[in-house]
């Protein structure tokens, strides 16, 4: 009972944070909208919903909602707390991908390639991962040692373009961008497809949240599930750095809060996950967009200003379930 | 009912069985007893195919093992009968058990005796319950044998009864339980057959009428010990 409760609020923080997204800002469009929205004057305020506000936030909440997935998931195979979705190399494949664009194309599709780096990445790390002895603290270590390579090479193409230097580092904070290499209704499709493979492997959480040596009689069936769920993470967090690039910090935070609302449940853990990781981002968008209007915070440093503070809140008072 | 014969196996150069043969009988409470570091949770490993060995002839007719290690860690956050519910997970792609798997669930619950903490949070059983609730898991998976690595360590001398109660219920069920455990005089009124490993590598396999004498005690413990037995129990005391 207590648990559907703080399934309702977070859905009416989930509703708040898309009302803010949507509707609120500089240009307040206020809640008339609504009535103006489903005929098809072409005003101002109707440009700015459709063309501006609606796939900023569509694609904030798909970058929030993939990263919490994807941390949880890292988190319960890895039965690790600290495990987050950029441990499989992902951001210093993306960042790595992003700077090389900026650096050699001259190209303002950051996202693609940001996308392309992150998925490379993954592959490098699952690779030498090795699927026959898979392990998944051998893959935290590879994929940290591709994350460090990556990052050092990240750092030396910065400081040798001081020209660029500004771009990159400014791409590489994140943000919501407006390109539209790949139309958003593809990405949406792609999104609800990760979803729903998402939503089949959530009952295997709950079967791995067992004791890992009580799990040793079904080797089989845990590697298996293991593998396939380390590949669905890649995945979501390669799109996540599509659609917002490289926000630190969601994928840990995310699935932590939701954890201390609703213990090992994974199926609660699911829905929860979703509705936080796609508010907070949400929030922090508007506020990324709103604080020191006309100028843009860059997202990602939004996220870290607002995140920690509130993440350490919450150990304070919940902090005793980590009883290590 | 599982017979092994032509066990060897060698981890590291130290040798844990020479040419072992051990029988595990059907629908009964198998002890496992020796001192530490003779093999008996790697036995439990071989058995349950995590460890293998150099070589092994096994025969064996049972539909699905249960091994519980000796020491484990618990989900959070989650009550006794989600946690049970958990291993229903492992095949079905299913987001919430059958009535069926539910009844079951409450049936194995009731059999342990869980039936008033069926709804407490796993973070605070005692460890009596606890490992009760860890039996009831691999009944609920439909296991018809159960290995049990020292079930009843870190326990007080009425929970340790409590479980091995249970054990004893369970195993007339129809159920094969083989266990290890240091305390002979409770193996001795609990156990049916006895495994005893030896610093020589032998293997001792007796019924409990033959397996309780100075000879073997001495054998497996390297110190003497006086036997008495009364109309139906073992009371077995350090010899000085």
């Amino acid at each position: 009972m207590k648990k559907k409760i703080s399934i309702f609020v977070l859905l009416i923080i989930l509703a708040l944070s898309l009302y803010l997204a949507l509707f609120a800002g500089y240009n307040d469009i206020g809640i008339n909208l609504f009535s103006k929205l489903f005929n098809l004057e072409n005003d101002s305020d109707n440009m700015l919903l459709t063309l501006l506000r609606f796939p900023r936030a569509l694609k904030a909440l798909i970058a929030g909602v993939c990263l919490a997935l994807a941390g949880m998931f890292m988190q319960a195979i890895s039965k690790n707390p600290l495990a987050e979705p950029y441990i499989t190399g992902v951001s210093a494949g993306a960042g790595l991908g992003i700077v090389l664009s900026i650096l050699f194309l001259n190209s303002s599709n950051y996202s693609i390639f940001g996308f392309l780096g992150a998925l490379f990445a993954c592959v490098l790390v699952v690779l030498f991962s090795g699927f026959s002895k898979f392990s998944i603290t051998k893959l935290i270590l590879i994929g940290l040692s591709i994350n460090v390579f990556a990052n050092a090479l990240m750092s030396l193409i910065i400081l040798i373009n001081p020209m660029k230097s500004y771009t990159m580092m400014l791409v590489l904070s994140g943000g919501v961008t407006n390109n539209e290499i790949i139309s958003n209704k593809f990405l949406f499709l792609i999104f609800v497809v990760l979803l729903i493979i998402s939503a089949l492997f959530v009952p295997k959480l709950n079967f791995l949240r067992l004791d890992s040596s009580l799990l040793e009689t079904n080797k089989n069936k845990k590697y298996f599930y293991s593998a396939t769920i380390i590949a669905l993470c890649a995945f979501l967090t390669s799109i996540s750095v599509f659609a917002a690039g490289i926000l630190g910090f969601i994928g840990i935070i995310v699935p932590q809060i939701s954890k201390m609302l609703f213990g090992y449940d994974y199926r609660y853990l699911f829905v929860s996950n979703i509705l936080l990781g796609a508010s907070v981002v949400l929030i922090a968008d508007f506020c990324a967009r709103s604080v020191i209007y006309p100028l843009q915070v860059p997202l990602g440093l939004v996220v870290a200003f607002i995140g920690a503070p509130v993440f350490v809140y919450f150990l304070t008072k919940k902090g005793d379930m980590f009883n290590d | 009912m599982i017979k092994i014969e032509n066990l060897n196996l060698k981890l590291d150069n130290l040798i844990f069985f020479e040419n072992a043969s051990i029988t595990i009988p059907k629908n009964e409470i198998t002890v496992l007893v020796g001192l530490n570091g003779t093999g008996k949770t790697t036995l439990l490993k071989v058995i349950s195919g995590l460890l293998k060995p150099q070589s092994i002839k096994i025969e064996k007719s049972y539909k699905e093992l249960f091994y519980l290690p000796q020491r484990i860690k618990y989900p959070q956050g989650i009550t006794l009968f989600e946690y049970i519910e958990s291993s229903f997970y492992k095949n079905s792609w299913k987001w919430f058990v059958t009535k069926e798997e539910k009844e079951k669930i409450e049936e194995v619950i009731a059999l342990l005796e869980l039936t008033d903490k069926k709804n407490t949070l796993i973070d605070n059983l005692s460890s009596g319950e606890l490992q009760k609730a860890n039996i009831a898991l691999g009944l609920a998976t439909k296991a018809d044998i159960l290995l049990l690595d020292e079930p009843i360590s870190n326990m007080d001398l009425i929970n340790q009864i409590k479980v091995l109660d249970i054990v004893k219920k369970i195993s007339s069920t129809g159920i094969t339980c083989v266990m290890v455990l240091h305390d002979i005089n409770l193996s001795s009124s609990y156990g049916d057959n006895f495994i005893g490993l030896t610093k020589n590598k032998k293997v001792i396999q007796k019924k409990k009428d033959d397996f309780f004498t100075s000879e073997n005690l001495k054998e497996i413990y390297g110190i003497d010990f006086k036997v008495i037995k009364d109309d139906k129990d073992f009371h077995i005391q350090i010899f000085n």
